[in-house]
């Protein structure tokens, strides 16, 4: 019975909010609305929750059309293809990095209830433009197995020194076993599985969330002393001792998350998307911990990057704006949201819903409990025009440290040299 | 009632006429539209497109040496697939023969070219894994593990590598475009030159191969197009990497459109392709003409 009045409270509380926000809008319209996505995890509870079923007890006779892709790059080429010829989505998804490309196709949000009860939206915002209300709140774990930690005679790294000397200690102990042991595996022929040291390393270690954009003010952002030099020469430093395995250039993230499932490797740098990969593995995972990479500064803070991740938002090329801003707030309201998220590993954005941390992401916390949170932004117009101009790809200069013969001051040299090439270029001098 | 020679002027107007119209819509326009991109620096979203005449062909000339790179890579498929094909040929003389199981053998040869490009990649990316890969474990198996690269990431091993697998896709494609060709030739000159007392060898080089130039054109400018094209290999198996190692030229282009949101200087690069296409197969016209005449 307590439960019956429960969810006819629940289901009155949605339709009243959502329905508040949509009065003007006629429910008996007819419509498709098109929503594009990448996350493979969401994807299946969108048929498993009946999605479409449950906005259709608002707007009984509007189908929702799916688009799924299988990852975000090829999703945002995509993107960019129909953005050009005007064919976008009514509703979809943007990442920050994405911002400053479809800025000018985004319905601005911010006057929605979603917006006003999303504790990230509007700090994303773009000149006050909310172009997309966060999703999840993403947060990246270094996932490791407790057992082989125990065994080798380490514990968690508290700090950046104290992480390469684990790195270092587990090499040893497992490599001399099994030549392809890796301490920390990262499938680097992919490139991208190398962004929590290329892209997040500058911001964690400055504590500057926006660091990007400073870049984007200087005409020499990777000369000496800088924050973001100095924070690749640790990464340098750390890749060259040799703890990604034998040939970490050689396999893919695939092939990087199989030996940690198999135990040929200690630890995996992911953040939800990968713990669900994890978990759908069925391997036995009663060692499974987790701890947040210790990008620590000289005075002693323990810097962890936090960013709203997911940006759902609506094309001003839509015929059915109003319709799909309605979908929008249905998406974020209780007639959705909580269920949805409390079956993802990420955490909720909405102050209107409280949800649990995954079990397994609780550990860093519970390791790590002092640490300065930096939001993290992908960086604005001018960095990402100084990037297209110059070609700068932090991902692939991740995947060169490992290479024979790689002359870290001379690619600094070079990145400076094409980066001041590109501000000129661009009349930002 | 329309007489027959007004069915037939009609008739041959509509044949005319539609494939002109189409030649335009999907050829003639695509590549004019190509051409006018290419003197823009539009970046692929933006609704407006800025002319800036030939800057973007400038800048690929002068200032891209990642492409250059990337080409000098595609130049290697193009080597490697040149060494095979006097195997290819010689397998292809073989399976003229009177040989019984040659229409198997074809068969077989001819799989891999059937196969989807993508799983064929992903399935190389395996065999070729520094992890559990199967050609280490071949390697070891044989006594040989000394011989054990880093396949997929050392630059100076992984092109040739790359081409090996565009090799093992393209073989029997090729032996059978050649068995084809040699298959054509008439017996009664093959009869006439072995009674002129030519052996097998002075037969295949002065009847066959000169009967079959127009195979050997069309091999050579398939192999042309195809290694200055090649996309799909690269992009599974190595990503272009490490860095721009094993990048090939429409590989750099595709990054160039969407990484870098730079459609104008990806259409200059585009064009580029096509006119390196057409001059070396020119080229090698006027050299198989020459040797022909010779």
């Amino acid at each position: 019975m307590k439960k019956l009045i429960a969810l006819c409270l629940t289901l009155v509380m949605a339709l009243t909010m959502t329905g508040a926000a949509l009065a003007e809008l006629d429910t008996n319209v007819k419509a498709t609305l098109t929503f594009a996505t990448f996350d493979n995890e969401a994807m299946l509870l969108f048929d498993e929750l009946d999605i479409e079923g449950r906005f259709q007890e608002l707007f009984p006779r509007v189908s929702i059309e799916i688009e799924e892709f299988k990852d975000d790059d090829e999703y945002f080429k995509q993107m960019k293809i129909r953005a050009s010829a005007n064919e976008l989505p009514d509703v979809m998804y943007l990442q920050t990095r994405y911002f400053p490309v479809f800025k000018n196709y985004m319905v601005d949000l911010s006057a929605l209830e979603a917006t006003k009860n999303n504790v990230m939206a509007e700090s994303y915002a773009l000149d006050g433009v909310v172009l997309g209300i966060p999703e999840k709140r993403s947060e990246d774990y270094v996932f490791y197995w407790a057992d082989m930690f125990e065994e080798a005679g380490v514990s968690v790294p508290k700090t950046w020194e104290e992480l390469n000397t684990v790195l270092e200690t587990l090499q040893n102990y497992y490599g001399a076993k099994d030549p392809n042991f890796a301490a920390i595996a990262v499938g680097v022929k992919d490139a991208w599985p190398v962004y929590p040291f290329m892209e997040y390393a500058p911001a964690s270690f400055s504590g500057n969330g926006t660091y990007w954009d400073l870049m984007a003010t200087q005409n020499e952002p990777f000369a000496e002393g800088t924050e973001i030099r100095e924070a690749y020469t640790k990464v340098y430093n750390l890749f060259s001792k040799g703890v990604l395995g034998a040939d970490p250039l050689g396999i893919g993230y695939d092939q990087a998350l199989s030996l940690f499932l198999n135990k040929s490797a200690c630890m995996m740098a992911d953040n939800s998307m990968g713990l669900a990969k994890i978990k759908n593995s069925g391997v036995d995972l009663s060692n499974l911990k987790t701890f947040y990479m210790p990008y620590t500064t000289e005075d002693g803070s323990f810097n962890h990057i936090v960013q709203g991740d997911f940006f759902m938002g609506v094309t001003n090329t839509s015929e059915n704006q109003e319709l799909a801003k309605a979908f929008v707030e249905f998406f974020f309201s209780e007639a959705w949201y909580p269920d949805y998220i409390s079956r993802l590993a990420s955490d909720s954005t909405m102050v209107t819903v409280h949800k649990d941390k995954d079990p397994y992401m609780v550990f860093a916390d519970q390791e790590q409990p002092e640490l300065t949170v930096v939001g993290y932004v992908g960086g604005g117009d001018d960095y990402t025009a100084i990037v297209n101009e110059s070609k700068w790809d932090y991902c692939k200069l991740g995947a060169e440290m490992l290479m024979e013969g790689f002359d870290l001051n001379a690619a600094f040299d070079k990145l400076n040299a094409d980066w001041s090439a590109a501000r000129e270029k661009l009349g930002m001098n | 009632m329309k007489s027959i020679s007004q069915s037939r002027n009609l008739f041959i107007l509509v044949s005319l006429v539609i494939p002109v119209i189409l030649l335009f819509l999907f050829v003639v326009y695509p590549s004019a539209d190509l051409i006018a991109m290419s003197l823009t620096n539009w970046d692929g979203v933006s609704p407006h497109r800025e002319y800036i005449g030939v800057g973007n062909y400038v800048e690929m000339i002068t200032n891209s040496p990642d492409l250059w790179l990337s080409l000098r890579n595609n130049l290697i498929y193009l080597l490697v697939h040149m060494v095979m094909m006097p195997l290819e040929l010689a397998i292809a003389a073989m399976l003229n023969t009177k040989f019984r199981g040659s229409n198997f053998v074809k068969t077989i040869a001819f799989l891999p070219f059937i196969m989807n490009g993508v799983g064929m990649s992903y399935a190389f990316s395996y065999f070729f894994s520094p992890v559990n890969g199967g050609f280490n474990q071949i390697l070891t198996g044989l006594g040989l593990s000394g011989w054990i690269q880093r396949w997929l990431s050392d630059p100076k091993v992984v092109n040739y590598v790359l081409a090996s697998v565009s090799v093992w896709r393209f073989f029997g494609y090729h032996i059978v475009l050649f068995s084809t060709g040699l298959t054509s030739i008439s017996t009664d000159v093959m009869e006439a030159s072995h009674i002129d007392g030519a052996n097998a060898l002075q037969q295949l080089w002065y009847v066959q191969l000169p009967s079959m130039r127009l195979v050997f054109s069309f091999v050579l400018f398939d192999c042309i197009r195809g290694t200055l094209q090649c996309f799909d290999i690269p992009f599974i198996m190595t990503n272009g990497g490490p860095g721009y190692a094993s990048s090939t030229f429409t590989l750099y282009t595709i990054d160039t459109a969407f990484k870098y949101n730079s459609f104008g200087m990806a259409a200059t690069m585009a064009v580029a392709i096509m006119v390196i296409v057409v001059a070396v197969y020119g080229l090698q016209n006027l050299l198989l003409k020459t040797v022909v005449k010779e």
